[in-house]
């Protein structure tokens, strides 16, 4: 099994791979046309015809004007942006214990490594950043600083004690325009630094070499985020901290942070470096099926282990938890050494249809309360009988069934030790729940892409089958739970979901939730992957047929690959909308990123009534997500050369 | 043909076992994966049940004729008598938000569309802009920044008072125009006890308006001369709907004569027989479909052969059919006079609505229109009912899911031009037309055939995400069923209206863009 | 005439040997329109038989029948002495023992060339790994390109595909290959190569079917030519016979417009 996976792994670099020889072939061929000069430039493309220039007027004007507005609203005395400075934590993990938050660092120190390693190791390396850009960048965004600069409205003036000065009309008195000029010093500074920057790379390389060097594109972000680091060891970042609920005045953000950031900044460029070190011998292939599986269960083991913080009741573990594990994995594997030998013919599939009878059996048993048993061994079954369905498609030789059994082994072992941490009671000591903010966020739809992506499979297959019963329930369930808004259907998980569930079982808000997104988001998965199913020729699974492949094979060896990679680029779509709906959390009453903005800040005594400033926090931190997941996307997409043949 | 062949002569065929038999596995597999299916839905609707019953909590959808004793923020009734009817406010401003929701969108989206393959830089980036902005935030957020923002850009409702009369004023233009932070208010139009019989007058009117249309195209394409048919069409529309304004009481007696003896019809009608018509028809149904999978498989000059599979499939159809006999007669009998009941209402709705202002010509205008006004209940001002009240709260949800919309309709738009492959401009341009009648005539329409299912999409989730408005309170159905459920704890009840109201929409939808879209594919053959 | 008189018509020494594939009186209609009309034939051990007709005669059909790519209706198709019925384990056999190659090549084209060869030993024939790709590098030296084993398909010329096929076909170790139109999406230059490995094929004992519009290679290797026109086989015989002297109007019209 693990083998075949390498196998379909190392198939799958060699399509990017030339993919890359395919992008490369298209930049060569594409004409590279020099730059214009800036007055023909500003000729071309703002004044080109009577009707371009008076739009243009009419836009510049309107846009200046809108810039204006936003900078003195944002800048205004009324705005506190200290609300979203001092919250910084409640936004992003809300109440969270400090004396834990070692346990968040953790968490994220894990991502960023296997980030750097994903980065290092990826194929995916574009030609970067041209400096003809970098310069552009620079300038403009020192443009538009010292545009702010000048368009802001002087500040209010204060008296002693801090108090805003009114005047006769009850509006603010402003300092005079030049000496509201002489004190935006800093600012002069950072504008006239960055348009400086961007002249000088414009004017000292000229066009051809400015369009011709490239900066790395990881490089580049890198140095990126090691200046916004940086930025904590000197800059003052705002006015007061936080520590647990008191709010300490003088402790500023980053005395907090700017350990851990920078100790994140050397963790994900040291594993980038290691990546790209791995990348170039031949155990790369390898190495990337294990850094994709740890990010499979990166979740798993940060939520419920690193994050939850379970207290394990070791007697407990050694009398039930690691014996019943133990034959699961040891008697299940023997049985799947039985089941997958190559000449066992009918004998296997009455015993794979036997068992599977038993296992459902177990699950109707428990409905009806005739016999208790783990919930654990229900589902360890069940899958160990679904796995005895399908062992003789992958009969072979004595190696190839030791390292089926040895996967089968493997997950069991996983799935045995996640249960057993997710049964034992959390120890973090947080009001509600442990998790709350960005984090809620993340993870629910970091869990729904995992958790509805196999059920998303399933559906698509179902409904492009050629049998009746299975295409009509496939449809009626998608079709259904795509015709009414997700909202309807989150109420109904987050007020309904017990009233369904048998005696004694209850179910955790947000983990109900959480199903209501797996489920609403598995419909959706299933249009794209049946997109990517319609993709496959017939061809395909005529010859798989005329080969003597079994169902499953074809479908596992043949279609899903084929089909998986033209879905990529929507699948990516679709987890841009989950990350996005996650905000919906926030109407069912679970506090996630938005929640804490629109809700708990402005209840705070300190911050009464402040609103807008978090929201727009939660809105660019949004964007930035969304942004850079739809950027990931578009360059996944020219790389596969889908929609290209 | 005689056969000597040897080896033909071996046993007959043989039947193999059933493990073996692909077509028995293969239903075998099917059936038992329906059978588990209905159990587990059986089974937790059980369940359901049980802990309804447990905690005591009512079912039914009694609560839709009981007074549900709330008041709607807005909508055509907001002091609802019944459940039911409050929900009908709900539905109704939702498809009203959906609806020009819809329109706006999609003329805002394709502006911004164009406006990104702007040749002028800036109207371009601009444009990229705005779509970046927009779609990757998340809708909700906007609703709520929405919301916010016209709490503190607008000014406040009731802030100029006359401090000798105490009278309220609003701007900018008092009366007919007001803006604030609690909306905004317009002259509302709307419809009066004429308008029905107008309405006849204006469907004659569209009759006679697209004869004409098509005379004029026909003596255009004979004689070459410009007819101008569709200007002819719409003035022709027009003059119908300007004299039926003064003679429309002519059409009363419609009310009267038509649809009251119809109402009278399905008054005398038994449940019964609406039963064993429902029955009929599920038999008659399931009897073509089977009768045209015979024909499918006949041969010419042979009887049907029928596969096993084919068998099968028709055990099921016949068996559903059975299914729904036994659902009309002994399960739901109450679903044949449900359905008695409701169509006698609706005609007899329409009976009244089109037997009204007959005779007084002149005093009955189709229209009305009445101005905002201001209501003041103690010291508090608000908006009155006169007016076409923009409430926050609709403004909120109406800007945020219309821009939002829009930005997505820009995308598909930007994509069907530029999937129209560059040799029709060249082509176009190359038989000699203007730049002009090239995009009108070639462009656009192959640009439009592209876009129209994802525009459809669209419209979808437009449609669907109204529904954000439980967010800033505009009452739409799912607010609305929010409450009533808080209220009474019918929770499923409601959920199950939600469905199929949803549902229903999302099928009008795709059936009317379904309709443009065969259309169009017909015109590409 | 019926297919007695073809066989009859053929060499005693091939009447000789043993059937392999035998139709009786197949009929296969999609809705109401019928594909095939009773075919009858026998196909001897080792024997090439090459099937010609009009397009939509039917004669993909029939090939993609006796491999059960499409199920007849009625009448019977037996294969090295297995019945095609609705028996899993006759459709599983037959498979393997059947190789096919199509028009359109239809390879993996997310596998290398040796993975798709070996795919089939390693998964039907539950042959183990290094056996398998020892295998496809063998076969894949048999058809000419030993070269391209670490290659994807998207990187090969048609020719070169359809020789992949060929191979993947041969993996199996088959008793019989069915041709379905092999060198008709072919550039004309890469004709030959495939033709070649196929008249290889031929002098090496493999029974096969071939549905082609190559003449020359119909003259050169075949056993037996049958001509199908509107789901019929009308006339058979060996190529001497078929080419020069015609009994059929309908083969002596197609013929006319073929040549």
């Amino acid at each position: 099994m693990s083998s075949e996976l390498e196998h379909l792994a190392r198939g799958t670099a060699e399509l990017i791979a030339n993919a890359d020889e395919r992008e490369a072939e298209d930049a060569a061929s594409r004409p590279d046309e020099p730059s214009l000069p800036p007055l023909q430039w500003l000729k071309v493309n703002l004044f080109s015809s009577v009707l371009n220039t008076a739009l243009t007027i009419v836009f510049g004007l309107a846009g200046v004007l809108a810039y204006q507005r936003l900078l003195n609203w944002a800048f205004s005395h009324e705005r506190n942006w200290d609300a979203v400075r001092v919250n910084m934590r409640a936004l992003f993990t809300f109440t969270y214990p400090s004396s834990q938050y070692g346990r968040i660092w953790v968490t994220l120190g894990i991502v960023l490594t296997l980030a750097g390693l994903s980065l290092g190791l990826s194929r995916m390396v574009g030609q970067g950043v041209s400096l003809k850009r970098i310069s552009i960048w620079c300038m403009a965004w020192g443009g538009a600083v010292i545009a702010g600069i000048v368009l802001v409205q002087p500040h209010a003036k204060r008296s002693a004690d801090g108090e805003i000065l009114l005047d006769a009309d009850f509006e603010p008195v402003r300092e005079s325009f030049g000496t509201a000029m002489a004190d935006r010093g800093w600012w002069w500074l950072i504008g006239v630094l960055l348009l400086a920057t961007g002249l000088a790379i414009w004017v000292i390389l000229g066009d051809l070499k400015r369009r011709k060097t490239f900066v790395g594109a990881i490089p580049f972000t890198l140095g990126v985020l090691a200046f916004a680091v940086s930025t904590l060891w000197w800059f003052h970042w705002g006015n007061y901290g936080q520590q647990g609920d008191i709010i300490e005045p003088g402790r500023t953000v980053k005395d907090s942070a700017k350990l851990p950031w920078t100790a994140m900044w050397f963790v994900l460029t040291g594993a980038y470096l290691v990546g790209r070190r791995i990348s170039a011998t031949d155990r790369a292939a390898s190495v990337r099926v294990v850094v994709n599986l740890s990010w499979l269960l990166a979740p798993f083991i940060t939520f419920w282990v690193i994050l939850r913080d379970p207290q394990i009741d070791y007697a407990h573990v050694m009398s039930t938890d690691l014996p019943m594990a133990l034959g699961f994995m040891i008697g299940g594997g023997a049985l799947l050494f039985f089941l997958t030998k190559p000449d066992l013919g009918e004998i296997g599939r009455i015993l794979g249809v036997g068992l599977f009878g038993i296992a459902i059996f177990n699950w109707v048993a428990a409905f009806f309360g005739i016999y208790p048993m783990l919930q654990k061994a229900r589902i360890s079954f069940l899958l160990l009988a679904l796995v005895a369905l399908a062992a003789h498609n992958f009969a072979g030789e004595r190696a190839q069934r030791l390292r089926f059994v040895y996967a089968w082994a493997a997950v069991m072992a996983i799935l045995h030790y996640l249960v057993t941490m997710i049964n034992a009671p959390s120890t973090v000591d947080a009001p509600d729940e442990f998790v709350g903010g960005f984090l809620v966020t993340v993870y629910i739809a970091v869990f729904t892409m995992i958790f509805s992506f196999p059920l998303g499979v399933l559906l698509a297959l179902g409904r492009t089958s050629t049998l009746p019963i299975f295409r009509v329930l496939s449809t009626i369930y998608i079709e259904t739970v795509r015709g009414v808004p997700f909202i309807t259907i989150l109420f109904f998980f987050s007020t309904f979901l017990n009233i369904f569930l048998p005696d004694g079982m209850e179910i955790e808000q947000l983990a109900a939730a959480g199903l209501g997104f797996a489920l609403f988001s598995a419909a959706y998965l299933a249009e794209n992957i049946r997109g990517g199913l319609q993709a496959v020729r017939r061809g395909q699974y005529e010859a798989s047929d005329a080969l003597g492949l079994s169902t499953v094979q074809r479908t596992g060896f043949i279609v899903l690959p084929q089909a998986l990679r033209v879905s990529i680029p929507p699948l990516v779509g679709a987890t841009i909308s989950t990350f996005k709906e996650t905000s919906l959390l926030a109407i069912i009453g679970i506090i996630d990123f938005l929640r804490v903005a629109n809700s708990v800040i402005p209840g705070q005594t300190v911050f009464l009534g402040v609103r807008m400033e978090g929201l727009l926090f939660v809105c660019m931190i949004y964007w930035i997500g969304a942004y850079s997941m739809s950027k990931f996307s578009q360059r996944l997409e020219r790389h596969l050369g889908v929609g290209e043949n | 043909m005689t056969d000597t062949q040897p080896s033909l002569q071996l046993a007959a065929t043989a039947k193999p076992p059933f493990y073996r038999d692909a077509t028995f596995v293969k239903w075998l597999v099917q059936v038992a994966t329906l059978v588990v299916t209905l159990f587990a839905i059986g089974f937790l609707a059980r369940e359901a049940g049980d802990s309804l019953r447990a905690k005591s909590i009512q079912t039914g959808f009694g609560f839709l004729d009981v007074d549900p004793a709330i008041s709607l923020g807005e909508g055509i009734d907001t002091d609802p008598a019944t459940g039911g009817r409050a929900l009908w406010v709900g539905m109704v401003n939702t498809i009203r938000m959906a609806a020009a929701g819809i329109v706006l969108a999609t003329i805002l989206g394709t502006l911004i569309g164009i406006g990104r393959l702007s040749s002028n830089w800036l109207v371009a980036k601009l444009a990229s802009g705005f779509i970046e902005y927009m779609r990757n935030i998340p809708l909700l957020v906007h609703i709520i920044l929405f919301f916010v923002t016209i709490a503190v850009v607008f000014p406040d409702f009731g802030e100029n008072v006359d401090p000798v009369t105490g009278e309220v004023t609003q701007g900018p233009w008092n009366g007919v125009i007001h803006v604030s932070n609690k909306g905004f208010s317009v002259p509302r139009v709307h419809i009066e006890d004429g308008f029905y019989q107008w309405l006849i007058i204006v469907v004659i009117g569209c009759f006679a308006a697209r004869w004409i249309s098509r005379q004029r195209r026909i003596t255009r394409d004979q004689t070459g001369n410009e007819t101008y048919p569709l200007i002819s069409a719409l003035g022709v529309v027009a003059a119908f709907g300007a004299i039926g304004w003064f003679i429309h009481p002519i059409f009363g007696f419609v009310g009267d004569l038509l649809f009251a003896p119809i109402r009278d019809l399905i008054d005398a009608t038994p449940p019964n027989l609406v039963q064993l018509l429902l029955c009929v028809v599920a038999i008659i149904a399931a009897g073509l479909w089977i009768k045209g999978f015979f024909d499918a498989r006949r041969t010419p000059g042979d009887s049907a052969k029928l596969t096993d599979d084919d068998w099968f499939r028709v055990i099921f159809a016949g068996f559903a059919a059975a299914t729904a006999c036994v659902v009309f007669l002994v399960l739901w009998p109450g679903l044949s006079s449900w359905l008695v009941n409701s169509s006698r209402d609706l005609f007899d709705v329409l009976a009244n609505k089109f037997g009204e202002g007959r005779g007084n010509i002149g005093d009955d205008p189709p229209f009305g229109v009445s101005m905002p006004d201001i209501e003041k209940r103690g010291n508090f001002a608000n908006m009155g009912p006169a007016g076409l009240n923009l409430t926050q709260g609709f403004a909120a949800v109406f800007f945020g899911v219309v821009l939002y919309t829009a930005a997505f309709v820009a995308e598909i738009v930007r994509g069907g031009i530029l999937a129209v492959p560059k040799g029709q401009t060249e082509a176009a341009l190359a038989v000699g037309l203007r730049r002009s009648t090239m995009l009108r005539r070639v462009i656009l329409p192959q640009a439009f055939r592209v876009s129209l299912p994802p525009l459809g999409n669209q419209y979808l989730n437009l449609t669907k995400n109204t529904s954000l408005a439980i967010a800033v309170g505009y009452t739409d159905v799912v607010q609305v069923g929010q409450t009533i459920f808080n209220q009474t704890g019918r929770s499923l009840e409601v959920f199950i209206i939600w469905m199929l109201f949803y549902l229903a929409c999302s099928l009008t939808i795709s059936v009317v863009v379904n309709f443009f879209n065969v259309r169009l594919k017909i015109v590409e053959r | 005439m019926s297919f007695s008189d073809a066989t009859a018509a053929v060499s005693d020494e091939l009447a000789a040997r043993d059937d392999i594939i035998i139709c009786d009186s197949v009929d296969k209609w999609y809705g109401d329109f019928q594909a095939l009309k009773g075919v009858s034939a026998t196909i001897k051990e080792r024997e090439v038989v090459v099937v010609l007709g009009p397009s939509g005669s039917g004669k993909s059909t029939w090939i993609r029948c006796i491999n059960r790519l499409e199920q007849h209706q009625s009448g019977r198709i037996i294969v090295d002495g297995v019945e095609l019925t609705n028996d899993t384990r006759n459709i599983e056999k037959i498979r393997s023992e059947v190789g096919m190659v199509f028009q359109q090549f239809n390879l993996f084209p997310h596998l290398s060339v040796i993975d798709n060869i070996s795919l089939a030993p390693l998964w039907v024939r539950k042959r183990p790994r290094a056996e398998a790709e020892r295998l496809a590098s063998d076969l894949l030296e048999r058809v000419g390109i030993p070269e391209q084993a670490e290659k994807f398909p998207g990187q090969l010329s048609g020719g070169q595909q359809q020789r992949v096929a060929i191979a993947r076909a041969l993996a199996m170790e088959p008793r019989i290959m069915l041709f379905d139109e092999p060198t008709s999406a072919l550039d004309p230059e890469m004709i030959k190569e495939v033709l070649d490995v196929m008249k290889e094929l031929a002098v090496g004992g493999m029974t096969m079917m071939v549905v082609t519009h190559e003449m020359g290679f119909a003259r050169e290797v075949a056993d037996r030519v049958i001509f199908m026109e509107s789901g019929e086989i009308v006339e058979a015989g060996t190529p001497e016979h078929f080419f020069t002297d015609p009994q059929e109007d309908r083969t002596k019209l197609f013929l006319s417009q073929i040549l």
